[in-house]
């Protein structure tokens, strides 16, 4: 009896590990606590040693955990970059800027209070702000053993700051990854709470390992339950249209894989159904994670100075928006290999109608410029073929029909378009294949709107904009171009990938902006505590 | 007892395993890899000789154009036409892959020994995209373009009775390539191999073969001979 007690032990402590949900510590910090609406906020993140997923998302939330923007940031060396560019249409209050990863979110996400000013209104009705009351703010650790120093107490505007970051050589062999390296201007009566939510009952989810992952449901609308083998598709339309789709296996479940995209992307999502009398429900899964439950807010006075600095700022703020003073430079994406022609082949012929004489319908399109495509528009009922360059004869089966690389299975839509609604069609003489596709013959139309408003929105279509990998940023000089023009800079150096060194030199310009300033260094050691040291000063 | 024992690690291991697998059930196979791309195989006519280098579908893989992998496919290449083809279980057809989406495909021979094959453009008569089978790497590859024709010969009438007069012959050639300076074509015979180098080295070259006791006859030899050389430090005269 006993050895069989030692063996269950034996088997549970195999099967533990698997299920034991490891404690993780995300680090998120910004350039600044306090910003103006359209003003760009930037952030580090700091991930956990044994992250597997690829990408970290950084949101921007009110305090009601309304979602009102956000990126998902590509994770090097468990470290993330990004930016969050505030709209102009914010109200003035406190927000929440959160990170997270998509597979484990319900589990945990960090989340840091900042303020943002409306540009539009001022501080002067206001007496109090809400502030967060977290019952677990993150502390991290000032440490002694990275020295700033040839900081002055005072600069003044316009003028260069040289300083020097030593890091002793004991904490050189500790530190891990990257130092975040910033000077900013900085407001003392507004320290922002840092928290973290945890939720262990929570499961994790799929990991974005690659990239991206777009993921939902197929419901039968009758029967409410999942159905199997139904074909989900995904375009992307473009010149050259990206496509994936999906068989859904018995949970009615299907995935895409986002992975070579970079900032605002179109999709088309769409299932078709195995028979023409069966109604689908298409339920994509959510693709930020929900607020959770927030902590507390309280009510705080504000001080004289923190209403002066936001009048500034506000100032400020207008000024850059008007003389157009970005504060970041987008690098190029990085280098795809994609195909150079679609999914569904080469074109056997391309047909342009607008050189032709116009055309009221397809009908006529197809019978006077669309060589070997037969429309027939019979009783209301529409049937398009293609012939087939091998074997002398048409399909006899439908073609792949794309408006804008956008399958469609309803020849209605196509009938009543004229030569003027058409910019050029692909047609595709030959049975392709596409993974476990088949294409008996191909026909795109690329329309002259290219605005995909001939397909309506559904149960079985969504049209999404999705916001793939950021594009990576490095901070705007400033422009000395103009002598004139004021240099409004509030943030004067961010250098969130400083590789660590005994002796490091910091150079930068103070802007025409006067006010506290802080120099912050932040650096993760390998057993994940974020240590930092800083420095204040003030430009008059 | 120990019977019991046994029967429980086995049920534990079982349920552990299980869980696992279910785990990586949820997904369909390839999900998030790149799709083929190609059209369907038109069967080519039958004539004396064989179109394809292997007899049959044979176990390989593929690399797309960005370097990616996909694996466990049946394939097949057509020497004639110096393309690919691969059959899709699912569909239950022959598919000849879009050349312009894979750089090169690989499968083990029946000797066990991987065949590598990679998309080159060649730019000497019939200039285009074409797949050689690499059969040495280094600084000056040896690489085979396993071509097979379509001859006419003499009059002769197949399984049907019915008379034809073309037959599919062996066309393989042989090159040296090197990355930026192009492909110098070799035939497997000494003298063909000699002139691939300088004027200076034939002599060398030709004893450090006979020192070695390689007739270049075929292309087992034309590779032994091409190793030796190799080693020897000998460079190609690429033109």
């Amino acid at each position: 009896m006993k050895k069989i007690s030692l063996i269950i032990l034996f088997l549970t402590s195999l099967w533990l590990p698997g299920n034991t949900q490891q404690k993780s510590f995300y680090g998120l910090y910004t350039d600044r606590d306090i910003y103006v609406s359209g003003e760009t906020l930037l952030a580090k993140i700091f991930l956990p040693e044994g992250i597997s997923s690829s990408i970290v998302c950084l949101d921007l939330m009110n305090m009601n955990g309304t979602r009102i923007t956000g990126g998902s940031l590509s994770i090097h060396n468990n470290e993330a970059e990004g930016y969050l560019l505030l709209p102009d249409s914010l109200s003035t209050g406190t927000y929440l800027v959160r990170t997270y990863q998509k597979h484990n979110a319900s589990r945990i996400k960090t989340i840091r209070e900042i303020w943002i000013s409306s540009r539009f209104d001022g501080l002067e009705k206001i007496s109090q702000i809400k502030r967060i009351i977290a019952p677990n703010s993150i502390q991290d650790k000032e440490t002694t053993q990275i020295t700033i120093t040839g900081i002055q107490p005072e600069y003044k505007t316009n003028s260069s700051i040289e300083a020097n970051i030593s890091i002793d050589e004991s904490l050189l062999k500790e530190l891990d990854g990257n130092l975040l390296v910033s000077v900013a201007q900085t407001e003392q009566t507004f320290n922002p709470v840092s928290f973290q939510i945890e939720n262990n009952q929570s499961n994790d989810g799929i990991i974005e390992k690659k990239g991206i992952i777009i993921s939902g449901t197929i419901t039968d609308k009758k029967t409410l339950q999942p159905e199997p083998n139904i074909t989900v598709c995904l375009t992307i339309p473009d010149s050259i249209p990206g496509f994936q789709y999906y068989t859904t296996r018995k949970d009615g479940r299907f995935y895409f894989l986002l992975d070579q995209y970079y900032g605002s992307v179109q999709a088309v999502v769409q299932c078709f159904a195995n028979n023409p009398n069966q109604r689908l429900n298409m339920k994509l899964d959510e693709l930020y994670a929900d607020p959770g439950t927030l902590p507390g807010f309280k009510l705080q006075p504000i001080s004289e100075d923190f209403k002066t600095n936001i009048t500034r700022n506000i100032s400020a703020g207008t000024f850059r928006k008007v003389f157009g003073q970005e504060t970041l430079v987008y690098s190029s994406p990085p280098k795809v290999i994609r195909d150079s022609y679609p999914y569904y082949g080469k074109a056997t012929k391309t047909v342009d109608p607008q050189l032709f004489i116009e055309l009221p319908n397809f009908t006529e399109v197809a019978r006077e410029l669309l060589p070997g495509v037969k429309f027939r528009n019979y009783n209301d009922e529409p049937s398009l073929q293609v012939l087939n360059n091998a074997t002398h004869s048409y399909f006899e089966d439908n073609p792949l029909i794309l408006i804008d690389g956008i399958p469609v299975r309803d020849l209605n839509i196509i009938k009543g378009m004229g030569s003027a609604d058409i910019d050029r069609v692909d047609i595709c003489q030959n049975e392709r294949f596409y993974g476990d596709m088949r294409f008996p013959g191909v026909v795109a139309i690329y329309s002259t709107k290219a605005d995909y408003s001939m397909l309506a929105e559904s149960s079985q279509l969504a049209r999404l904009t999705l916001e793939t990998i950021q594009l990576e940023t490095k901070l705007a000089e400033p422009s000395n171009t103009e002598p004139n023009i004021p240099d409004l800079r509030q943030l004067l150096y961010w250098n969130p990938t400083t590789r660590p060194n005994q002796n490091m030199a910091l150079k930068c310009r103070t802007s025409t902006i006067e006010g506290q300033f802080k120099i912050q260094v932040r650096g993760k050691l390998k057993d994940g505590t974020i240590l930092f040291s800083e420095k204040n000063f003030e430009v008059k | 007892m120990t019977t019991r024992i046994l029967h429980i690690l086995i049920l534990g291991c079982f349920l552990i395993c299980s869980g696992r697998i279910y785990a990586q059930d949820t997904f369909n196979r390839n999900w998030d890899g790149q799709k083929i791309k190609g059209v369907r195989h038109i069967a080519y006519p039958t004539y004396t000789g064989f179109p394809f280098l292997t007899d049959g579908w044979v176990p390989g893989q593929i690399e797309f154009n960005n370097g990616e992998i996909a694996d466990s496919l049946y394939l097949r290449y057509s020497a004639f036409k110096d393309e690919l083809l691969y059959y899709n279980k699912l569909l239950g057809s022959q598919i000849v892959i879009d050349k312009v989406s894979i750089s090169g495909f690989s499968f083990k021979g029946p000797d066990g020994i991987p065949r590598i094959f990679r998309k080159q453009y060649y730019d000497g008569y019939m200039k285009g995209d074409r797949f050689f089978e690499i059969l040495s790497k280094g600084e000056t590859d040896l690489l085979a373009y396993r071509k097979r024709n379509l001859t006419t010969t003499m009059p002769y009438k197949d399984e049907q009775q019915i008379l034809k007069d073309q037959e599919y012959t062996n066309s393989y050639q042989y090159y040296f390539y090197s990355p930026g300076k192009g492909y110098s074509l070799v035939r497997p015979n000494l003298n063909a191999f000699l002139d691939v180098f300088n004027e200076a080295d034939q002599k060398s070259v030709k004893k450090l073969i006979r020192r070695n006791r390689v007739r270049i006859t075929d292309e087992a030899s034309l590779l032994q001979a091409w190793k030796i050389v190799e080693g020897g430090g000998f460079k190609i005269l690429l033109r």
